[in-house]
């Protein structure tokens, strides 16, 4: 059955829900086969075959074309329709282990994060974005209704709506290719082997070796980034982490994202008070129009 | 020169690359099964174009201090168009007139009470803006055949799943009541439950959409959480207070206007100026309140909503000056949920804002 059949179908929706009870269900109950990327930024040579990989695999359209005058990134952004970007950093600044004056390139290939607490899957008033078996964050094409709370619920700027499609689009981990037991199409292609992927647990100890390796090398700025939830508590960790050697910003990733549900009971506690506030105004309103009809 | 690229034909059996949805492969001879292969895609969807800049006249690089990549944006603004504030007002000003009706109905006698007949124009400012604000809200989704959707779920953690249960109980109850409270036996009483119900629902339909925007990774929202939620609800109760103020004069309306109406707009302006006060404890974050358009517009929303409550206050018996108070009430009250969309997208937009915010939580 093609995509098209499947998810235009109302047989679709049905098989999509019960596929929906199973991913919750797994969500709570079985975190122990989480597989996810580890990019690490010192690797990477900035030439954006995961970004081709990534359209080609998934038949993504393009965004047109621009130039943006800044740098080789021409891309910019994540998008509904650019799920690998690769970020060019230039800083007028050596980096420790490199001899190019009081300059360095930095590049880093940015894709989302799959957070183990993900904003945009608890904003979905759909329920269409799911956390799979893999332990990755997957948007239901056949169920979003394009209502574009995930794009301002995401703290890394990732999900994005398109505007003829009108629904939310953002990486799937390949969950396509990971069914069928293959790595996704932008670690398969990396050259250099930045991107990599595999179970969590094991990405673990090859980034953490790999920290140490190169502070024992000598690039003490090595740090990783989003590699659990102690560093990163507001998105308990990331699916998706990294290896820089600059402060998240200059990667144009945010220093400590949170995940806007995890404040939610402030906002719902004053709204509990003015709600409140509001009948005890509105009964005595009410009482003064008694006085006034007699 | 564009024409010439149109001449060529890049592949004799294949489509011309110019004129595909931008995959740049025969949907004919190219099997359409990718992950994204079904995103209706045209070619005149230029998303990034709008960062594309004039070159630079000097080489830019990133700041050692305080860096940012770019200058970019690091969160999304919303897709939403103004579709979506126009519904936190017509909502909000529907909800604060349920409440008020069901209060009024509380307190009524008998179905020929003056008392009762204003309740009952609560309840059709109630009906019209619920169901109108749905109509903007589904108007406004990229599926709007989809809005049912919404239902399929109940999730607590989202506020916008949230919102819809509250509408769907504002609207419906709403809509009984006024069909049903005058009428006499079984159905009368269904209609007075309903009434009450509606007052409950409504109260969180007027509010809850300062939960949902305060419940983004927006950061100028994100920061002042605590006090877009109360802002909200006095503005929504600030509008209905004007709209009942529009359609109705007599003195029982002005007695409970006079009160809801200064209660509601006084609160307005004082969680605007919270709001704006506890945004302001990360510079960074409380500029967009006072920068370009949206400044101006959050501004001016402030200011109307103040001249409505003068107007009103030193109205005493004339018509006239009560009608224009009601305007400037409503007009506030819009301004300020256009202000909060327009503000939170330039905010989104402002990488600084979100790294100033997080390194001093």
């Amino acid at each position: 059955m093609s995509p098209q059949s499947y998810t235009d179908g109302q047989l679709g929706a049905v098989a999509a829900q019960a596929l929906e009870r199973r991913a919750a269900r797994d969500d709570t109950a079985n975190r122990s086969g989480r597989k996810g990327f580890f990019t690490d930024t010192t690797l990477c040579i900035g030439c954006k075959a995961c970004e081709v990989a990534c359209k080609q695999w998934n038949q993504l359209p393009d965004d047109g074309l621009i130039f943006t005058g800044m740098s080789y990134d021409n891309t910019a952004a994540l998008g509904a329709s650019t799920w690998r970007h690769v970020a060019f950093v230039e800083r007028p600044v050596a980096l420790s282990t490199q001899d190019a004056g009081a300059f360095s390139w930095l590049f880093s290939s940015d894709v989302c994060k799959h957070c183990n607490r993900a904003g945009c899957l608890e904003s979905c008033p759909t329920g269409s974005i799911v956390r799979t078996e893999f332990g990755s964050v997957y948007v239901q094409p056949d169920i979003c209704n394009g209502c574009g709370y995930c794009v301002v619920s995401c703290p890394f700027g990732v999900i994005d709506r398109r505007e003829s499609d009108g629904r939310a689009w953002k990486c799937t981990l390949c969950y396509d290719r990971l069914k069928g037991g293959m790595e996704p199409a932008c670690a398969k292609a990396c050259p250099t082997d930045s991107i990599k992927f595999g179970d969590m647990e094991e990405l673990l100890r090859t980034a953490r070796a790999r920290v140490d390796g190169l502070r024992e090398q000598g690039m003490h700025e090595a740090y990783l980034y989003g590699d659990d939830a102690a560093s990163q508590p507001g998105t308990e960790g990331l699916n998706a982490f990294f290896l820089l050697v600059e402060k998240p910003e200059a990667y144009n990733l945010p220093p400590d994202p949170v995940v806007p549900t995890r404040n939610g009971q402030d906002a719902w506690r004053s709204f509990a008070f003015a709600a409140v506030g509001m009948i005890a105004t509105a009964i005595g309103s009410a009482m003064a129009s008694r006085k006034a009809a007699r | 020169m564009s024409t010439k690229v149109q001449e060529i034909t890049r592949y004799p059996d294949s489509v011309d690359p110019v004129k595909t949805d931008g995959r740049d492969v025969d949907r004919g001879l190219a099997d359409l099964i990718g992950e994204a292969s079904h995103q209706n895609a045209e070619p005149k969807d230029q998303h990034i174009q709008e960062i594309a800049e004039a070159p630079w006249r000097n080489v830019p690089s990133v700041a050692r201090e305080d860096p940012t990549y770019f200058d970019r944006p690091m969160l999304k603004k919303s897709v939403w168009s103004p579709d979506i504030p126009i519904y936190y007002f017509l909502g909000g000003a529907a909800g604060a007139a349920l409440t008020l009706g069901a209060a009024l109905q509380l307190v009524s006698r008998g179905h020929y009470d003056r008392v009762r007949q204003l309740s009952e124009a609560c309840h059709w400012i109630g009906i019209v803006g619920s169901t109108g604000g749905a109509l903007f809200l589904i108007h406004d989704l990229g599926r709007p055949s989809r809005f049912l959707y919404m239902m399929r779920v109940f999730r607590p953690t989202s506020p916008m799943n949230m919102g819809v249960w509250i509408l769907a109980g504002a609207a419906p109850t709403a809509i009984t009541t006024g069909l049903l409270i005058n009428r006499r036996g079984i159905w009368g009483r269904i209609g007075e439950v309903t009434g009450y119900a509606s007052g409950v629902f409504g109260a969180a339909l007027a509010g809850y959409t300062g939960v949902l925007v305060s419940n983004t990774a927006i950061p100028v929202w994100q920061q002042s959480r605590r006090w877009v939620p109360v802002m909200f609800m006095a503005s929504s109760a600030a509008a209905a207070a004007s709209v009942i103020d529009l359609i109705s004069a007599d003195e029982v309306t002005r007695s409970v206007t006079r009160v809801f109406g200064a209660v509601g707009r006084a609160a307005e302006i004082a969680a605007t100026y919270k709001t704006e006060q506890v945004a302001a404890a990360i510079p960074k974050v409380g500029e967009a309140l006072h920068r370009g358009g949206p400044g101006a517009l959050w501004r001016l929303a402030t200011v109307l909503t103040a001249a409505s409550l003068g107007v009103s206050f030193f109205a005493g018996k004339s018509r006239k000056k009560v009608v224009v108070a009601g305007w400037l009430g409503a007009a506030g009250s819009l301004c300020l949920r256009l202000a909060v969309h327009y503000v939170g997208n330039a905010s989104a937009l402002d990488p600084k804002a979100s790294f100033h915010q997080q390194r001093n939580a």
